[in-house]
């Protein structure tokens, strides 16, 4: 017999439990893709483009390849058998260029792989890659996409010379009526910049090719692994039951990780190549060259409205900087923006263009919110202009368009159905926690002192559970299948690949609350193709909603087997089950979960029909999206002697549906405030005229530090999602949609007075002392 | 980047035109020049070491004089690669006779790329200016004592 599972009747869901993988984490015992040490393993390091544009006009490896323990250089002709890096999306008449793993006859961008060295030593690789001399002709380039599109720009592709990749409109009701009929149209440039996503663990690879078993695996740090495999497979021409992706630790994506790189089948190629496992890890100024980038928006909007504040229509031009390449999503990304448009509010006119752009610039891709920060950037900046414009209360005009409760669910103009919500819940709620009355009067009394004090709001929709198979380009359901050994203990195993959101933690307190036993009793797998059924992956706020489902659903199909081994033990008809143990309704008499299972797989005899063992698989797909929301305040101060921003307070309330775990919550909520600050006030990835990445390290690139956060108010309300059984919507990506514009609504309505009406991100001191300047609020 | 200023030497203006274009004097006074080699006519091959930022390396390059004009104007083109990324230079040199000296007025353009651009950007243009005044510095006190 085996162990006594125990007993429990407390419930999980709901509670501040704190998470599973982090003892692992803080004490140094996880494994990422750099711990890993095989025998015979070789390292490789990248030779990468120091030129934004230029023909290749020849490569001599040679005296790389005389360096001792240089084993090997590959060049773009070397890979000429490896599939181009995909990409997954698909607009119509979406020009893609070729995009070979290592660059054939040009390079596109600084940072494109142009060849790799390969050595025993990891420093001996380093160093020989500066002993691979190329000759580059260097050609004119192009770094900013209003730039792009003008006539006579340099092409970054010869073949495309408007270097226009996709052009895409997406229009709902009549917005030539609404703007006819309009009292009042604003219009504003607002820009998103590209932003360096700055993952703290840097990609890395292992790849380790079994010769004798014509097995490949990939150790990669991935948010995707199934799909990377079936990508890198189809790259490499090897079936796909010959390669093996495990995602180990990952180090933090936030998107970036979301992704196919060149540098994954590479390492593929060349462990086949050289017949010995070979790691590469990326160094940070790779990193920030060579993965992906996020937002890069230009957008013009017009807003129409009457004077009393009602919201009738709006137009957004938006241009895409998408860099030199499509990665996986990268022309996909702004279609959510203008998907998201609308926010939450009720307006039924909507027109929008997207122009995307190339330019000598790494791509862009998903990055924290993916599309939906720069439409809620977008649209509460803009509805605070409009609020500025006819002086109305920046909470009262928002009130006045919010989609009612009783319009859920909501058909907006572009086409999407918002499940459930209750906007002006989180807004009050929000208002009262900051005391919003006299915290104006405050700020009227400041500016008599002179001092500069904004009160900024934003109330964010966002989208989130990605989504339902026909809307996505690789299928939106995910799998969950839950193993109940002989002994009693519970394995989950998610198609999601959890790396940092928690679901070690709040997949257990599911399978511990339906299963009635000790979370401790349940371990949650993730990440290795080889032990997890297939799955989508983790991004856009989808692990939980859709992820978690199909665990609660393998967990359904389970417990009915349960029930049926329980009711053969007990020999009765009438059971139930409870806390961990079939009970028979009729005796009293009971079974434990460890008795049901160690009798279902021993199986000296079997209920009818019922096979041995106790192990489910859920595919789960979901029916919608699910529609978060939320409303962030900030209070802010400006110094006018040096424009230095300080922020006073920040509220959050955020409402993701039903919540699993509160203190998961907050975390995912601080995280995703923090890196929303860094974009209001300091990030930015800022290319030269000739294409160089001048922000090439973390010097030159200021992601928030601790002691520039300030302190976070997190509450939250809870409107359930009726798209899943668990009522829950999402909230990895919230936190950074809600951040920026509260931020910089704060920081413009600081300066309002002296007639600022927007400035762009991010707000540096020298941009807002420059903008004192100018309006003569100098100190 | 752009580049400008002017210096004075206490020099004729025909010995400053041609001390300015003698490979010595240039491999002398450029701050991290090791060696200035003849390959052609008013070309030279040069090696170079600079520093800048936390980075520093070696450049191998080429200096070319062009568009003489004598004793008045000459062009200086200079282009170098190495480890640490690549530099790309023209300028415009101008010599005017100067009270019992010469002024000397430069402008010119300067391209830099790789880890140079990445790593050193916030120093560049003071970098940029403070190599020029020691190379000024130095050909005076070398042109003094020649």
């Amino acid at each position: 017999m085996g162990t006594t599972t125990a007993i429990r009747t407390k419930t999980y869901v709901g509670e501040r439990i704190r998470r599973k993988e982090d003892p692992r984490l803080i004490t140094g015992t996880a494994t990422y893709v750099d711990d890993i040490q095989m025998p015979g393993m070789h390292h490789a390091s990248i030779v990468r483009s120091p030129h934004a544009a230029a023909r290749i006009k020849g490569i001599d490896a040679k005296r790389a390849l005389e360096t001792p323990g240089v084993v090997a250089v590959f060049t773009g002709a070397d890979v000429k058998e490896v599939g181009p890096v995909p990409c997954g999306a698909s607009l119509p008449g979406l020009r893609v260029p070729q995009h070979s793993i290592l660059a054939r006859d040009r390079v596109y961008f600084v940072g494109h792989p142009v060849a790799v060295v390969v050595a025993t030593d990891r420093y001996v690789a380093r160093d020989a890659v500066d002993l691979v001399e190329v000759d580059y002709e260097p050609l004119p380039a192009v770094a900013d996409p209003e730039r792009a599109l003008e006539p006579g720009a340099p092409a970054v592709h010869p073949e495309w010379p408007d270097n226009v990749a996709f052009t895409y409109h997406q229009e709902g009701g009549d917005v030539n009526k609404a703007f006819a009929g309009a009292e009042v149209v604003v219009k504003q440039r607002i820009t998103s910049q590209r932003l360096i996503p700055t993952a703290m663990e840097t990609r890395g690879v292992v790849a380790d090719w079994r010769a004798g078993d014509k097995a490949l695996t990939l150790y990669s740090s991935t948010q995707i692994p199934h799909l990377l495999r079936t990508l890198v497979a189809m790259m490499l021409g090897l079936a796909e039951n010959r390669l093996r992706v495990v995602a180990p630790e990952v180090g933090g994506g936030f998107g970036s990780k979301l992704n196919v790189y060149a540098e994954e089948a590479l390492m593929g190629f060349v462990a086949m190549r050289i017949g010995k496992p070979v790691k590469w890890i990326e160094s940070r100024r790779e990193n920030f060259a060579a993965t992906i980038h996020g937002r890069g928006h230009v957008d013009y909007f017009e807003l129409a409205a009457n004077k009393d504040g009602t919201i009738l229509g709006l137009k957004l031009k938006l241009i895409q900087d998408l860099g030199a390449y499509h990665q996986l999503l990268t022309p996909a990304i702004p279609t959510l923006s203008v998907l998201m448009i609308p926010g939450v509010y009720r307006f039924q006119n909507v027109f929008c263009d997207i122009v995307g752009v190339f330019t000598n610039c790494v791509p862009t891709d998903a990055y924290r919110g993916a599309g939906r920060p720069e439409a809620t950037h977008g649209i509460e900046r803009m509805v605070d202009i409009l609020a500025d414009e006819l002086k109305i209360d920046a909470a009262e005009i928002r009130r006045k368009n919010f989609v009612r409760p009783d319009e859920f669910p909501f058909a907006t103009a572009t086409g999407l159905s918002y499940d459930s919500g209750n906007y002006a819940a989180p807004l009050d709620k929000a208002l009262e926690i900051v005391d919003y009355n006299r915290l104006l009067e405050e700020q009227q009394q400041a500016r008599k002192e002179g001092r500069l004090v904004g009160v900024g709001i934003s109330t964010y929709g966002e989208i989130c559970a990605f989504g339902p198979s026909p809307a996505t380009p690789a299928g939106g359901w995910e799998s969950g299948s839950v193993n109940i050994d002989p002994t009693g203990k519970v394995t989950v195993a998610t198609g999601a690949s959890p790396h940092g959101q928690g679901e070690e933690t709040t997949f257990a307190q599911i399978a511990a609350d339906e299963l009635g036993i000790d979370i401790d009793d349940v371990v949650v797998v993730h990440g290795d193709t080889a032990i997890v059924s297939y799955g989508i992956g983790t991004f856009g706020s989808r692990a939980t909603a859709v992820g978690g489902t199909a665990v609660y659903f393998a967990l359904q199909e389970l417990k009915k087997k349960i029930g049926t081994f329980g009711a053969m033990l007990l020999d009765s008809g009438d059971v139930s089950y409870r806390a961990g143990r079939c009970i028979c309704n009729k005796t009293g008499k009971s079974v434990s979960l460890s008795e049901i299972a160690a009798a279902s797989y021993r199986a000296m005899k079997l209920p009818p029909n019922t096979e041995p063992g106790l192990v489910s698989t859920c595919f789960w797909e979901p029916p919608n999206f699910t529609f978060p929301f939320g409303a962030h305040i900030a209070v802010t101060e400006i110094d006018r002697e040096t424009g230095a921003v300080s922020v006073k307070r920040y509220v959050a309330v955020d409402d993701c549906g039903k919540i699993i775990n509160p203190l998961l919550v907050d975390g995912q909520v601080h995280g995703g405030v923090v890196q929303g600050l860094g974009q209001a006030l300091f990030e930015q990835a800022v290319y030269d005229e000739t294409g160089q990445l001048v922000t090439g390290e973390l010097m030159d690139y200021a992601v928030p530090k601790a002691t520039m956060v300030p302190w976070i108010e997190s509450s939250h309300t809870e409107t359930p999602s009726p798209v899943n059984p668990l009522g829950v919507k999402g909230v990895g990506e919230a936190g950074t949609i809600g951040a920026s514009p509260a931020i910089v609504n704060s920081v413009v309505d600081a300066l309002s007075h002296l007639g600022v009406q927007h400035l762009d991100m991010p707000l540096t001191p020298e941009r807002v002392w420059r903008t004192l300047q100018q309006h003569g609020g100098q100190a | 980047m752009k580049i400008s200023g002017a210096y004075r030497l206490s020099l004729p203006q025909e010995r400053a035109y041609a001390l300015l274009q003698d490979p010595a004097m240039l491999a002398h006074c450029m701050p991290g020049a090791e060696r200035l080699d003849k390959v052609g006519e008013d070309e030279y091959q040069m090696k170079l070491r600079m520093s800048i930022a936390s980075i520093s390396g070696n450049f191998d390059g080429r200096v070319r004089v062009a568009d003489k004009n004598p004793h008045q104007s000459f062009r200086l083109v200079v282009e170098g690669t190495g480890k640490i990324g690549f530099v790309r230079g023209d300028g415009l040199l101008r010599i005017a006779a100067e009270d019992s000296g010469s002024n000397v007025t430069y402008e010119g353009d300067v391209q830099v790329g790789g880890t140079i651009a990445a790593v050193g950007q916030r120093l560049l243009d003071v970098t940029s200016k403070m190599m020029i005044k020691r190379f000024f510095d130095k050909f005076a006190e070398a042109a003094a004592s020649a």
